[in-house]
């Protein structure tokens, strides 16, 4: 029922010349709106924020003129301290939430793999998190649940003796890690739930009458045959994660101070509260660099364990 | 052994019940405070059983959040129509005239999702701004509708591309256009494929923040930038602010159930079906 699957290439012989020529036309017909728009929204656009990294720019300050500046702003970006730090709270969110979500998914997705009543209700309300807008999320969790003072986190640890700590403003950054953790589990869940289903139940079978143990066949048999849905779900993972925003700007405004500033936030607050857009598009562009670096590399991983792109 | 194992089983099920209660109750307690007076919401252990009221609702209506459902499901509804109904011939090209140069496109596709949106967040600004599109509906649109395409083309590839052969071949030899083979062959059995993309761009696109809170302000904004405002203004009105955070998330949260099937198809492009 579920696979990992090779995109299927069809490249069926047309008839004649003439025929091919017409079918060339009606493709690029078809196939030119749709790639044009992308190209412009995202590769186009990409190479702008290229260009504007190397102005000097005050979107408020008209009167200051517009410079080229070479690579100053990167040279100014890449030694403050607010860019060291956002890029450090960016990865140990990215990577802490991926870790986190990863073992949640993977306990519950072996907790769904099998018959129980109301397992399809238990897997509609289990993937619920994820569809919650994350501005929606982080209002909920931020006065809820997390306020020191009236959130039922303090109340019931006020139960059990302890004094409620003020998680998103002492420790805003693991604050924030709960948030996404509870929005992202599910993803996880579910890619690590459709390989489980697709695990041969004949193989599980012959393992049992070789006469091993629950524990061998989760280490021999799972694990090896979910790496590939693993390494799908990280590469997707990391993508999103490095992306947050919404949860951070409502969560905790990158604050106190630039504790939970992440580098999306960071680019966001540069521009649109320093209005210093050269700047920004220099942390956009190092931001753009980060996420391709750390794709690429997992997509080699990826490839080598899937076949995922092998075709042709 | 038998009877281990049994008992075993019992005790997950329970963990997963139990778990499953943990996780929603977040969404479940706020449903329920939206009809709850500001009083009884502040209580503590929260009460799951009082006698609701709906002024909450007639607050919420009264905010004014009407007039951003409207600008998300204008922005929301054409992006995704706009996405369908570019993507949707684009998918039918790759199939209908296949080239060696359909992996290259199929992978480019892919590899614009890995485009941060800060990465283009701020020319895209610069230029709604030099031509007046700034806090337009117009704005959002053309960026949900290229952010979804990726998205609509792959699902839609991968649907055509289950269909068998030889119907494919009797549309060719029919000598038909290729508008009618894509309306009369491919579309009618493809439709939970157009329902499925056209589910995930409204979800995404619903959920989407960064570009509204930027693109947007006074005569535009969306849903989730109404959300983000109870930040600073009603943050400790938890009725009021429930009520409205529940209607903001229902569209999503009933879509997403419905698409749930192929959720994992959405956002892993294809990489794996769910």
């Amino acid at each position: 029922m579920a696979d990992v699957t090779t995109p299927v290439l069809r490249t069926e012989p047309v008839v004649s010349k003439r025929e091919a020529q017409q079918s060339s036309t009606e493709r690029r017909l078809f196939l030119s709106p749709a790639l044009i728009l992308v190209g412009l929204v995202t590769q186009i656009a990409f190479l702008a924020t290229i260009y504007i990294s190397m102005l000097s720019w005050n979107l408020v300050r008209p009167d200051q003129g517009i410079h080229f500046v070479g690579l100053s702003n990167y040279s100014s970006m890449l030694s403050s301290s607010t860019f060291m730090t956002a890029l450090i709270n960016t990865l140990v969110l990215t990577v802490g939430v991926l870790v986190a979500g990863m073992v949640i998914g993977l306990l519950l997705a072996l907790l769904l793999n099998r018959s129980f009543p109301l397992r399809p209700l238990v897997r509609t309300l289990l993937i619920t998190p994820f569809f919650v807008m994350p501005v929606a999320t982080a209002e909920i969790w931020r006065n809820m649940l997390l306020n020191p003072v009236y959130g039922l986190i303090a109340w019931l640890l006020q139960q059990v003796g302890m004094t409620p700590p003020d998680v998103l403003g002492s420790q805003p950054l693991l604050g924030v890690g709960i948030m996404l953790t509870w929005e992202w589990f599910p993803f996880f869940m579910l890619i690590l739930l459709g390989g489980l289903q697709s695990l041969p139940e004949d193989l599980i079978e012959a393992a049992h009458i070789d006469g091993a143990g629950p524990f061998a066949v989760f280490r021999h048999i799972t694990i090896p045959h979910l790496q590939r849905y693993i390494a799908v779900s990280t590469l997707f993972g990391l993508i999103y994660l490095l992306g947050v925003f919404g949860e951070i700007f409502v969560g905790t405004q990158g604050g106190p101070g630039d504790a939970s500033t992440n580098l999306p936030f960071l680019i966001y607050r540069t521009a649109f509260n320093d209005w210093d857009v050269g700047a920004a598009s220099a942390l956009a562009v190092i931001a753009v660099l980060i996420t391709i670096v750390i794709a690429t590399g997992f997509n080699r991983v990826l490839l080598r364990m899937t076949g995922y792109g092998e075709a042709q | 052994m038998a009877l281990k194992q049994r008992l075993g089983s019992t005790v997950a099920t329970l963990a997963v019940y139990i778990i499953t209660i943990l996780i929603v109750f977040p969404i479940v307690w706020m449903v329920l405070t939206g009809f709850k007076d500001e009083v009884s919401a502040y209580q503590m252990p929260p009460s799951l059983i009082f006698t609701p009221i709906l002024d909450n609702l007639n607050d919420a209506l009264n905010s004014g959040i009407m007039t951003y459902i409207y600008h998300s499901i204008i922005a929301v509804g054409v992006s995704t129509i706009a996405a369908l109904a570019l993507g949707i011939p684009a998918a039918f090209a790759l199939v209908w005239h296949p080239r060696k140069s359909n992996e290259g496109v199929l992978f480019w596709l892919i590899s614009t999702k890995f485009m941060p949106a800060v990465g283009v967040l701020i020319p895209l600004y610069v230029i709604f701004k030099d031509v007046h599109l700034l806090d337009t509906l117009l704005a959002l649109i053309i960026v949900y509708t290229a952010v979804n395409l990726p998205l609509v083309v792959w699902i839609m590839y991968s649907f055509f591309s289950d269909i068998p052969k030889e119907l494919l071949e009797a549309g060719r030899v029919d000598g038909a256009s290729d508008w009618q083979v894509l309306a009369r062959i491919l579309l009618p059995i493809s439709l939970p494929g157009v329902a499925v993309a056209g589910l995930l761009s409204v979800i995404f696109s619903w959920n989407e923040f960064l570009f509204a809170v930027t693109f947007t302000y006074t005569d535009a904004p969306t849903v989730p930038v109404f959300v983000s405002s109870y930040m600073t203004a009603e943050g400790l009105f938890w009725a009021r602010m429930s009520m409205a955070l529940s209607l903001a998330i229902v569209v999503p949260v009933l879509l997403g159930w419905i698409a749930q099937r192929q959720l994992i198809r959405g956002l892993t492009l294809g990489a794996v079906k769910g």
